[in-house]
This record gives C-alpha cells, structure tokens and sequence, in this order.
C-alpha cells in the first residue's frame, strides 16, 4: 500500500524528533540535519537504522547519506570545492536532494546543508516506489 | 562520620544559579582504578561515568535549589546521550547543566561536558527526588542522615 | 574497583539476544557513597552494565573483531532502584547492525521487577575513525569480557 508524501514526511519527522531530541517544530521540510537539527556521525546512523525499521526498507547508508566517503577523494574535492567531476558525482548518488544552489557555490563546507529533512523524504518515496513495484 | 568518598564523578563547583544551572569539573587522573580496564593500553573515561558527572552536578542544582528537602535523588531518564570524543587522563572536563524545569518532585536538563574546547559528551536527561519516608515513614531518620551526608559533601564540592 | 558490570551470562543467541546477570553486594566500595545512609546501585551504572551485555552480544556477533563501544545512549528509562541483595538480570537485544555500527535495545528486571528501559548505539571504532588516533589492537574486548564468554551456552539457531 503506497504511502502518501505527506504520510512519510510525518514519519520521518517523528524519527528526527526520537533520534535527535529536536522539537516537533524544528523539523521543518527545509531543516538541514546538520546545521539546524544538530546531527552528527552517530545520529546518521541511528536515523538510518530507525528509518529501515520505520518504512521496512533496507537503506545502504552510502545511499541516503553518502558524501562522507566523497569528501576526502581528491578527484572530486579541490581547494575545499566540489570539482566537475565531484559535482557530477553528487548528482549521480544523491538524486533526492536539492542542487540546483549548492551547484552554484560547491563550498564543501556547505555540504552538508543538502541533507535535509525535505531531502529524506525524496529519497524514501522514490526508494518505496521501487520497493513495491 | 568520616566519609570516605570513591564514587563522586565531580571535583568542584565553579558556578551556580539556583534553580537554573550550574558548571563543574572534573579532573582525570591515571590513579582512577577503572582506568586500568577502560581501557588497557588506552585509558579513557568512560562513558557512563561522563554522565554520572552530569547527573551530580544537576543533582547538585537541585539540593541547593531545594534546600536539601529530599534525600534521594535518581536519574529517571536520559536521552540523546551522545559520546563525541575522549577524555583521557591528564585532562580535566568541564559540565554545564542547564535546568529546563525544577519541579517539587521531578527536574529536566539539559547537560554539555567541554575539555579544552572539544565537547566531550551532551545529554537530556530527568531526575526525580524524593524521600525515603513517603513510602516508609520509619525511614524518616534514614531520610535525615543522608541529608546531613550530603550537605557536608555540599561544603567540600564548593568550597 | 574493577571495571566489569555483569557476573555472567545465562542466555546467550548469537547475533541476537543475550541475557547476564549481576549481583549488587554491600561489598561493592560505591554504594557506600550512593547514598551515605541508603546504598543504591547508581543508574549509570546500570546502564553501564546493560552496555557491557549489549556491547558483548554485538562484538559477539562480528566475532570480536571490531572495537566496539558505546556511541550514544538512545534512552535509558527507570521505574525503580536497586538495593544490595538485589540480582539484576539483563536482556539486550541487536535490533540493527552493520559493519560500522549497532542499535541494541533491552530491559533490566529484578524478581520479574521491571526497573529500566535501555536502548543503545554502538560504533565499531575502526570504521568510524573520526580523526582520533587509538591503538591497534583491540583493547575493548579484554580478558574478564573473554573469560565472562567461557561460561557461554550458544542457543540453538533456528
């Protein structure tokens, strides 16, 4: 039974609010998991692990998140931004997020302002489009 | 009584404003017995006892908030406990716990511990404080001792 | 004081779920000081000890390889205290694990006594290096963690 994009952006809001102790209205759409809701290494992995049991889906973590690994290859990263290649990386392994701005400034400090609560959304409705077909 | 104290997670107060937060600290030194099996060849503070220290020095914020009214003061619950990095021996660790509410019989806060800049640990948690004679008024005397116990530990941790 | 939270296991399934116990004696220096008056077994203790089963079960699981070591505490929830002359018995359960990490959730009773809630997350050091430095070997697993093993039944796997 498909679930609606509004069905799933609550679930994955209560997620965020169990795994990161944010308050309910902190998990906007647009809220970044680092920036705003203060999300680090180990709470990306709790998010992971509490969203398979959520939506019963497998999510390989390099999918959902994975400019971790990207980060410290220097075919993709120069002189702290993203190079061509990185770019096109980027939009290769995250479809789900947003990059037409990030695109404009590939600051990889910035980076992590893609990981947004708008941004898991994306990826689980497609991921459980495929899941049930 | 001459108490002799082991299991105390904080050395000293260095700030406190009732009822709504306080800051302490901690030394770690290699003659912490636990050290020697946490762990061999890398002594490290660990974990829980990072949050013991928080839950004393809040436990602390509510006996002199409260005027030491309740003996017994628990951790009923702590969330989100995230461990960040190390505190090895030699390094000293600073808490600031922050009072979200100060309830007669329950408290909420929200605790930090930094070594030279790097957070060490952060923490939500909740206590709860009662006495021993609510549910057994015979205790009554037990409620009192403890109290005494812990105002003289009180005039050593701020001195 | 040692830094060992468990006397034994009782159950032990690999991959995932195991049962320990631990009995809390006056004999134990702490309590004398939680509280001076009334000795009660500390709750990050217990937590302590709720992390050493889970923390076993996990290694267990990737056949002690990885450094295994508490990350975060999800939620520790207390209904109760714990008193000298108590045994406590611990059930944790892997519900997560991968090659960088574990989520471990489970229960301290006492006399069928529900006292705490516990639910953990493990990191496995060696893949999560985050830039610190540490040695080699794997210092976590110890020999009391090794020797608390020797006494283990395996369960049948279904």
């Amino acid at each position: 039974m498909a679930q609606s994009r509004d069905e799933i952006l609550q679930q994955v809001r209560q997620v965020l609010v169990d795994a990161l102790g944010a308050d309910d209205d902190e998990v906007t759409t647009e809220a970044t998991l680092m920036g705003d809701l203060g999300a680090e290494s180990i709470d990306f992995l709790d998010i992971v692990f509490r969203l398979e049991k959520a939506f019963d889906v497998k999510i390989p973590r390099e999918e959902l998140f994975p400019a971790e690994n990207l980060m410290s290859d220097p075919e993709f990263v120069k002189d702290g931004k993203l190079t061509e290649k990185g770019l096109s990386e980027i939009k290769e392994k995250m479809p789900h997020t947003d990059l037409a701005s990030f695109a404009s400034d590939p600051d990889i400090n910035k980076l992590g302002n893609l990981f947004t609560v708008g941004a898991i959304v994306n990826y689980l409705e497609a991921k459980l489009t495929t899941a049930g077909s | 009584m001459v108490e002799i104290m082991k299991f105390i997670l904080i050395d000293k107060v260095i700030q406190l404003e009732a009822g709504k937060a306080i800051k302490t600290i901690k030394n770690v030194t290699l003659s912490e017995e636990y050290l020697a099996d946490h762990f061999p060849s890398f002594p490290v503070l660990p974990g829980v006892l990072l949050l013991e220290g928080l839950i004393e020095s809040a436990s602390w914020l509510v006996r002199t908030t409260e005027n030491f009214a309740h003996s017994m003061i628990l951790l009923e619950q702590a969330r989100n406990v995230k461990y960040k990095s190390f505190l090895p021996p030699g390094g000293q660790i600073e808490y600031s716990v922050e009072a979200k509410t100060v309830e007669e019989n329950v408290s909420s806060f929200l605790g930090r511990g930094v070594s030279e800049g790097e957070t060490i640990v952060e923490a939500r948690f909740s206590l709860r404080h009662f006495n021993l004679a609510e549910q057994d008024p015979t205790m009554a005397a037990v409620d009192a001792e403890i109290i005494e116990n812990m105002k003289n530990r009180w005039r050593l941790l701020k001195r | 004081m040692r830094w060992i939270w468990i006397d034994k296991f009782v159950e032990f399934e690999s991959g995932k779920r195991a049962v320990a116990v631990k009995n809390v004696t006056l004999a134990e220096e702490h309590l004398h000081d939680h509280f001076p008056g009334f000795a009660v077994m500390p709750e990050s203790l217990c937590i302590e000890a709720m992390a050493q089963t889970a923390g076993i079960l996990v290694g267990e699981a990737r056949k002690f390889e990885e450094k295994v070591i508490l990350a975060k505490i999800k939620k520790a929830v207390f209904f109760d205290y714990v008193k000298p002359g108590d045994t406590l018995k611990l059930e944790a359960g892997i519900d997560s694990i991968t090659a960088e990490a574990a989520s471990t959730s489970g229960k301290i009773t006492c006399d069928e006594k529900l006292i705490a809630r516990i639910d953990l997350m493990f990191s496995h050091l060696d893949r999560n290096l985050g830039g610190k430095e540490f040695p080699e070997d794997n210092f976590v697993f110890t020999d009391i963690f090794k020797s608390l093993m020797r006494g283990v039944c395996f369960a049948e796997k279904n």
